[in-house]
């Protein structure tokens, strides 16, 4: 059988960054293919290619057998290769039928519209999802958003379908739905091909697995013959080792959240009343379905939102929710937020500057009339050096070009760099692969160690249960239940989802 | 399927074809590189311009090397002046991403605060200068705050606020022009002239005062910016001003100082202006100043030390074209299209410097 889609040796580099070195890839119809590969392997590069995003400096892109040139992502999807990218290609204000239309033109917007209504009911009928045509975007949910993406590629009669790790942006019982349709629809013949890092879902539902590292693709094997360790190894090219918890005295009560409320601008309640308290030296985990207050708390917490009432007292200094970020920070409270490109990175910045950036008050770099550049520098070097931030030459490059897990690390370079009282961590792990999301967890534990009190947030249960000592459960706006280590897991899902 | 003819790969590989990359950093040489070129580019096609239109490229460098002249040179400094501090002003609220074009306004209202203390008598004659000066900062500085209120309050978009209050501003000089402040010697629609020791005279080396102020307006703000603390918040205010206050850079105060500042430097540019060129408050001592201050500016990329470079530069640009439009009968749009060709080239150098070219195989 002619592979659906063939990738050989691939190039591509962007400003003498080599991304894709080499690759190739080959994927036939009726299988789920998995891209698995750490943050900046060049997965998505590689897939870009396909989707003709990205012209390759050199190689070959082979479509059942022809040697083509793709001109452009709409000739790559009149050839049937449609992509499902990570971050949502949706104009917000519009209706799904509209945001559909977009994608698969028809010569009259009245009669196309209608043509496009019934498409996106057929195609969502056959895949198991409810959407309605006439929603607007912005009224949906990430997984709803989610599907709409893929119903617009499908409406195109696309036969190679590429998911840009879907399931990031997903809960558990979310990406294990999508996981389930994504197979049923290779097997009705349509050739899948899942980007990701998750072990488990190339374990679970993959045909045939491609292993890319540094812009290389480095084995392609059978899932279900080989084991997960092979697997890690390729992946990471060292396994990881599993940090080791040791247990600690726990101390005083250092920060404490009372009758916290807060009422979004558009009248919704999203914290009511919640209350938790947190100890030094001790990672109280907040668990619970997402949208249920985590977020808004997180920014209560760092100062990102002002709440409208309740007090969050910090043992240092008492109440500070109405206290300005900046002298949240004098108390040290570190911030981790879940979107570290919308609140903790300027992205067109130097990494030194945002490295910096939050110690500049303190006058550990000169004082107000003269700032000593030369020791920001050094600084940010060595702390780099120390967190493992790689992808960028030098600290004088943007801090958008670091991937994902290298931002993060930035982002805790910086938040641990003077020893915090506090650490707000919201998802902190989101899009990280296996090594940077070992590493993240270290320096959680570390800090934990030093005597931090550790709010972890995270909608992430695995990351709640290995690292908590006492975790509670948010629902609606409140902490509804608390659990001391060891937690059971059943316990903590039913208490998420049963005070509906 | 689509029909437009297009190369096989086969063919691709022979002629090789061009693609563009963003570029992920730069050095400041090869950027300076390319905006030298583009500027390069787009005074050519000026001199092409002004020679097409009968002034042979050798009478312009005449022209150009006239301005090098005792007496040339002191008229444009003084045209200096004014410029460089309402480019300084622009550039400072544009780098924290407020776009102020209420320049004219702000210079307007400069230019009455400082009248009103010559009208009105404040001070002891000895001081009298500087307090004119510090209450035409305090002038600017007011009428733009207004709209950095309804900013920060209501989010009125500062684009039309500032714009549209030059018109208010513009009338309500003439309001005093025509009322309360007409010279009753002359009945003209200007006040009373202002007192000897009211005026920006020529100080060391027969330059006039005003420059001085520039100058120091200029060192203040490059030191702010280069080197302070309050430089470097305002940075990460422009880059992402979310992130900023969460990582404890105070947002608030640091906008409206920094607004205040803009508005400071419009103010007194308006001062020089009445008070060294015209010694008397008139109608036109602001007009076409909104264009000016941008266009330096943007030309500047807002480093205030380039400011008074361009500045500068601009200033000659001026004078030369008075010049023109007096031995040449040249229209003075022609200066104004001038300005507007470097604008263009300056700014498609932008490109280059984002983009990478590059021929491949």
């Amino acid at each position: 059988m002619t592979p659906a889609l063939q990738l050989t040796d691939i190039r591509k580099s962007f400003d003498g960054a080599l991304a894709l070195d080499g690759a190739s890839f080959e994927s036939r119809f009726g299988e789920v293919h998995a891209l698995l590969g750490e943050n900046g392997a060049g997965k998505s590069s590689l897939m870009n290619v396909a989707a003709g995003l990205y012209a390759p400096d050199s190689g070959v892109i082979t479509i059942q057998g022809d040697a083509i040139a793709l001109k452009g992502p709409s000739d790559a999807r009149a050839r049937g290769i449609g992509m499902v990218h990570q971050h949502f290609k949706l104009v917000k204000p519009f209706t799904i039928a509209e945001n559909v239309l977009l994608a698969n033109r028809r010569p009259h917007f009245s009669s196309g519209i209608q043509a496009i209504r019934a498409a996106i009911v057929k195609q969502a009928g056959e895949l198991g999802f409810d959407i309605d045509p006439d929603r607007r975007v912005d009224t949906l949910t990430v997984a709803e958003q989610q599907q709409v993406e893929i119903v617009k590629v499908l409406v195109g009669g696309v036969g190679i379908l590429i998911l840009d790790e879907p399931t990031a942006v997903l809960t558990d019982t979310e990406s294990e739905g999508l996981l389930e349709i994504i197979h049923r629809l290779a097997r009705s013949g349509t050739a899948v091909v899942l980007v990701t890092h998750k072990l488990n879902e190339v374990k679970r539902y993959a045909d045939v697995v491609t292993i890319m590292r540094g812009g290389r693709t480095v084995a392609k094997l059978d899932p279900k013959q080989a084991s997960a360790a092979e697997i890690t190894r390729l992946t990471v090219g060292e396994t990881v080792p599993l940090p080791a918890r040791a247990t600690t005295d726990t101390g005083p009560t250092r920060l404490n959240v009372g009758a916290l409320s807060y009422t979004r601008g558009d009248g919704r309640v999203m914290l009511d009343g919640a209350n938790f308290h947190v100890r030094a030296g001790e990672i109280y985990g907040l668990a619970g379905v997402s949208g249920n207050g985590q977020a808004e708390l997180a920014q209560a917490l760092i100062g990102a939102v002002k709440p409208q009432s309740g007090e969050i007292w910090l043992d240092s200094i008492g109440d500070i929710s109405r206290a300005s970020a900046a002298k949240r920070r004098q108390a040290a409270i570190a911030a981790i937020p879940a979107d570290r490109y919308a609140y903790a990175l300027a992205g067109s910045l130097s990494i030194a500057d945002n490295f910096a950036v939050a110690h500049i008050r303190s006058g550990r770099y000169g004082g107000v009339g003269f700032l000593r550049r030369r020791a920001m520098r050094r600084e940010a070097v060595a702390a780099m050096k120390d967190y493992d931030v790689q992808g960028a030459r030098s600290v004088s490059e943007k801090a958008s070009l670091l991937s994902g897990g290298n931002a993060q690390k930035l982002v805790i370079a910086r938040e641990f760099s003077c020893a915090p009282n506090v650490v707000v961590a919201h998802s902190p792990s989101r899009g990280l692969d296996v090594r940077a999301c070992a590493a993240v967890h270290q320096r959680l534990i570390a800090a934990r160690d030093g005597g931090a009190a550790i709010v972890l947030i995270s909608e992430d249960l695995d990351e709640i249960l290995s690292l908590s000592d006492r975790i509670g459960v948010m629902s609606k706006g409140r902490v509804v239940a608390e659990f001391d280590r060891p937690a059971d897991r059943q316990d903590i899902g039913r208490a998420m989802v049963g005070h509906g | 399927m689509t029909n437009a003819p297009s190369l096989t790969p086969d063919a691709r590989r022979r002629f090789g074809r061009l693609t563009l990359d963003v570029r992920q950093s730069i050095s400041p040489w090869k950027q300076a590189v390319f905006v030298g070129g583009s500027l390069v580019v787009g005074l050519a096609l000026s001199v092409a311009i002004l020679a097409v239109a009968g002034i042979a490229p050798g009478a312009l460098a005449t022209e150009l090397a006239g301005v090098a002249t005792a007496e040339s040179l002191r008229g444009v400094l003084i045209q200096a002046a004014p410029l460089v501090l309402a480019g300084l002003g622009a550039s400072l609220a544009f780098r924290i991403g407020f776009w102020n074009l209420g320049l004219e306004g702000q210079m307007i209202f400069g230019g009455i605060f400082a009248a009103g203390v010559s009208i009105y008598d404040i001070g002891p004659a000895s001081t009298r200068l500087v307090l004119m000066g510090c209450a035409a900062a305090l002038g600017g500085a007011l009428w733009v705050l207004l709209v950095a209120f309804l900013k920060i309050r209501f989010r009125v978009n500062e684009i039309i606020a500032t714009l549209l209050l030059n018109y208010v501003a513009t009338y309500f000089l003439f309001h005093l022009l025509y009322g309360a402040w007409q010279d009753s010697k002359t009945a003209f629609p200007q006040s009373s002239p202002f007192r000897p020791f009211e005026r920006l005279t020529e100080g060391v080396y027969g330059i006039n005062s005003g420059l001085f102020i520039a100058i120091g307006c200029v060192l203040v703000a490059g030191w702010l910016i280069h080197l302070s603390r309050l430089g470097y918040y305002m940075r990460f205010l422009s880059a992402n001003p979310t992130m900023a206050g969460i990582v404890g850079v105070p947002v608030k105060m640091l906008t409206v100082w920094i607004i205040a500042a803009s508005g400071a430097c419009a103010g007194l540019a308006g001062f020089v202006n009445v008070a060294s060129q015209e010694g008397r408050l008139t109608q036109s001592y602001a007009s076409g100043y909104v264009f000016s201050g941008v266009l330096i500016a943007f030309l500047s990329r807002n480093d205030p030390i380039v400011v008074a470079v361009v500045g500068f530069l601009i200033a000659v640009l001026f004078i030369t074209g008075q010049t023109l439009q007096v031995f040449y009968q040249t229209p003075f749009a022609m200066v104004q299209m001038i300005q507007a060709i470097i604008v263009m080239a300056v700014a498609s150098s932008e490109f280059f410097i984002r983009h990478r070219v590059r021929w491949i195989r």
